[in-house]
């Protein structure tokens, strides 16, 4: 009997064991100004005794849950209460730093201290976990997806959120953090778009000659095992060099420093996924089908447009769904040689100690490659040829 | 007519196709068999410039083909593979649809010839027409790569091993519903197969092909009773005689058979029928219905008593049959006659071993 209300869910068991923990953790911090720290209170001292019970509640139940026999309504339960533990972190700690920070002075900061990431990460785990269960019910399947980011947003349009620190950061940097992000788009979006103009013509070519394919991959593979820091500073000498040589390239912006080389070393780094992909995408498709394109009488244009380019684009696409995530963290690097970026806030922060600051640049570079990631596969599904689906 | 002309292909040191000379006649199915690396695919591949020759010609209808365009000459005549090679990112309706599309065809025409092809393959068009590659058996996939190749009504037709991928059963039912496509559309086909059988089934002629080299061209007949040499003769096996009455029709040797009507009285057949010890037996409509033994009628109240009633399909040969088909069934049967039929079940004749051995010995020699 005991045997059949047992049935362990090992993502969601994980995702709760880490909530669990977190519960142990310091939770927020309050510190005289942006750059002293200081020791961070508990979860009693920084929720009281209401806040601290209902999470603590909140994650036994999502452990017995990710333990208990309910297969069928086990992820819509677990989502609901990720979802609760979710909003509830949230809400909590915005009461709550606006509580702490009215009693201390004015430069004092409230910060976000491990046990509330650990609690973020512990419930994302859990709320991938009750997806998985959830394909079918679609409805739910949103619900549950999309409840927090939705809540979080009505959050920080009211202002409940903003005596935490990292967003007093942002309220600080406003403008700037805003330029920044455009700037960031705009490297990795023109090395991504650089790396596919060049790497598809690259890969097909390199299909159509075995001196072409061992050229091409000898030297893609080789830009791939430069350390990319290393990459963004080779770019200095070569085109300093350059634009001195010739001065009119200056007037086009390509110097040493700054966006130039910055894009130069991101497109050649992004080089090898596309190139790759494409190869291997034209390269899979059956021979077969191509000698009965050409036997029935199409050029050999033809065979190139109408056969092997539908049946290759999901790789290729895939490959350049690869270098854009890829680009997107790697862009951040490009703040060291002047090109700013959402980097600017990481390396600016690192230089001044203010780990907020570091936040501020690092989050929304993780969600820039969320997203791109996501809009990437969207594009990869529906350049699929339907016959493709599910036949192999 | 398609005539190659003292046509090479070396492959650096290797000789494919050694000075091949070979002329197919309009309307015929020419079969190129032999062992792999004889060459037989190589040469089919340089008719429609898949592999250009190192030396020599070809031409169709007097035309030389190294002076047409490769896409004009492709087009010009169908081609199906083992691998089939259907494109898996389009239907079926549009696979079929690939060659008119290259020729500019009207829509309306276009998909009027693609249900009328799958008609011809025996395919449900509705059922089929929207279907992908990934979702066929291997036989329908042939069948649509058949399909295919005939899209704009080619003259001629190129096939390699077009049923090499499919099982035993579905193979054989593949090749006779070609035959019988073939009879209907009459085009000159030349085919590569190492099935033996198969180009026995199908060919008008088989050249038989040996390291790049034409070992022997002749009908399927000429070939089984005159190997060439020993090649040929090992090659068509020890069998030969088997697969030679495997292409001769039963119909020049029905004879008339001694049939009675079930509601003859014994006594009236044993006074007529005086020649053959067994007897048909048949119903008021002429149809089989199984046979008697007369020495068991004497005495008998009615044939209906001491029949042997039978299924006509088991005990009988249809008209169309081969005499590989009636000599198996008889073995088969342990009978040294055996009934022909016709559609309707109706007997029209009767057919004997020892003629059968005649043939077989007649054509020998």
């Amino acid at each position: 009997m005991i045997l059949r209300l047992i049935k362990l869910d090992k993502v969601a068991a994980f995702g709760s064991v880490i909530g669990l923990i977190s519960l142990l953790a310091g939770w927020l911090t309050l510190r005289p100004n942006r750059l002293v720290s200081s020791p961070s209170t508990s979860l009693w001292g920084s929720f009281g005794n209401y806040g601290a019970v209902s999470l603590v509640v909140l994650w036994l139940i999502c452990l017995v849950l990710s333990l208990s026999g309910l297969r069928n309504r086990r992820g819509l339960l677990l989502g609901i209460t990720a979802n609760a533990i979710l909003i509830l972190t949230l809400v909590l700690v915005g009461f709550n730093a606006s509580r702490l920070s009215e009693a201390a002075p004015e430069i004092a900061r409230v910060s976000i201290s491990s046990g509330v990431w650990l609690t973020l990460a512990g419930a994302y785990v859990l709320i991938y976990a009750a997806r998985q269960n959830l394909q079918k019910q679609r409805t739910w399947y949103h619900l549950i997806s999309w409840g927090t980011p939705v809540v979080l947003v009505i959050l920080l349009a009211t202002g409940w959120l903003n005596q935490v620190s990292i967003l007093e950061e942002f309220h600080s940097y406003r403008l700037r953090f805003f330029e920044e992000l455009f700037r960031h788009i705009r490297l990795f979006g023109s090395g991504v778009i650089a790396a596919t103009i060049i790497g598809i013509p690259l890969g097909v070519w390199a299909t159509r000659n075995r001196y072409a394919e061992k050229s091409v991959f000898f030297i893609t593979n080789i830009v791939q095992t430069i350390p990319s820091l290393a990459l963004f500073g080779f770019m200095i000498a070569p085109l300093s060099a350059l634009s001195f040589a010739l001065p009119w390239l200056r007037d086009l912006g390509i110097t040493g420093v700054g966006p130039a080389p910055a894009v130069i070393a991101l497109t050649i780094y992004s080089l090898l996924p596309v190139v790759r992909n494409t190869y291997v995408g034209i390269r899979q498709v059956d021979a077969g089908v191509i000698d009965a394109g050409l036997g029935m009488g199409m050029s050999r244009w033809q065979v190139f447009r109408r056969v092997e380019v539908p049946l290759a684009a999901p790789l290729a696409l895939e490959g350049i769904r690869t270098a854009s995530v890829q680009a997107v963290g790697l862009a951040t690097l490009a703040q060291l040689i002047g090109a700013f970026g959402l980097g600017w806030f990481v390396f600016t922060g690192i230089g001044a100690a203010a780990p907020d600051m570091i936040i501020l640049g690092a989050i929304p570079i993780i969600l820039l490659a969320l997203l791109v990631d996501g809009i990437m596969r969207k594009i990869v599904r529906i350049s699929t040829p339907k016959g493709l689906i599910g036949a192999t | 007519m398609i005539r190659l002309e003292q046509i090479t292909k070396r492959y650096g040191d290797t000789l494919a196709v050694d000075q091949l000379s070979l002329e197919i006649n309009e309307g015929e199915v020419c079969v190129l068999i032999g062992p792999s690396g004889c060459g037989k695919t190589t040469t089919l591949r340089m008719i429609n410039r898949l592999i250009e020759p190192t030396a020599g010609q070809i031409f169709i209808n007097g035309q030389d083909t190294s002076r047409i365009k490769v896409e004009k000459l492709r087009l010009s005549m169908g081609y199906a593979i083992q691998s089939v090679g259907l494109f898996p990112h389009m239907t079926v309706g549009e696979n079929i649809s690939v060659v008119p599309h290259l020729l500019h065809w009207e829509k309306d025409r276009i998909a009027a010839r693609v249900i009328e092809l799958l008609k011809l393959v025996g395919l449900k068009a509705e059922e089929y027409t929207g279907k992908y590659p990934g979702q066929l058996s291997g036989g329908e996939a042939q069948r649509i790569g058949v399909a295919r190749a005939l899209a704009v009504d080619p003259p001629i037709l190129l096939m390699d091993e077009p049923f090499g991928a499919v099982d035993p059963l579905t193979r054989q039912r593949l090749q006779s519903q070609l035959v019988r496509i073939q009879q209907e559309i009459k085009k000159t086909i030349i085919m590569v197969t190492h099935d033996l059988d198969e180009a026995i089934r199908m060919a008008d002629r088989i050249a038989i092909m040996e390291s790049g080299r034409l070992v022997q061209y002749d009908t399927p007949e000429a070939i089984l009773s005159a190997p060439i040499n020993r090649f040929v003769r090992n090659f068509i096996g020890a069998d030969r005689a088997l697969k030679r009455i495997s292409r001769i029709s039963i119909q020049k040797y029905i004879r008339p058979a001694e049939f009675i009507n079930i509601n003859t009285s014994p006594n009236q057949v044993m006074a007529e029928a005086k020649k053959y010890r067994w007897l048909w037996v048949i119903d008021d409509n002429r149809q089989l219905i199984g046979w008697v033994d007369r020495d068991s009628l004497p005495g008998a109240a009615s044939i209906e008593e001491v029949m042997n009633r039978e299924e006509a399909g088991e005990i009988s040969l249809m008209d169309n049959a081969t005499l590989r088909d009636a000599l198996s069934q008889m073995l088969g049967l342990g009978f040294k006659y055996i009934p022909v039929i016709d559609d309707a079940n109706q007997i029209i004749g009767e057919l004997a071993l020892e003629d059968i051995e005649e043939a077989m010995a007649g054509e020998e020699g």
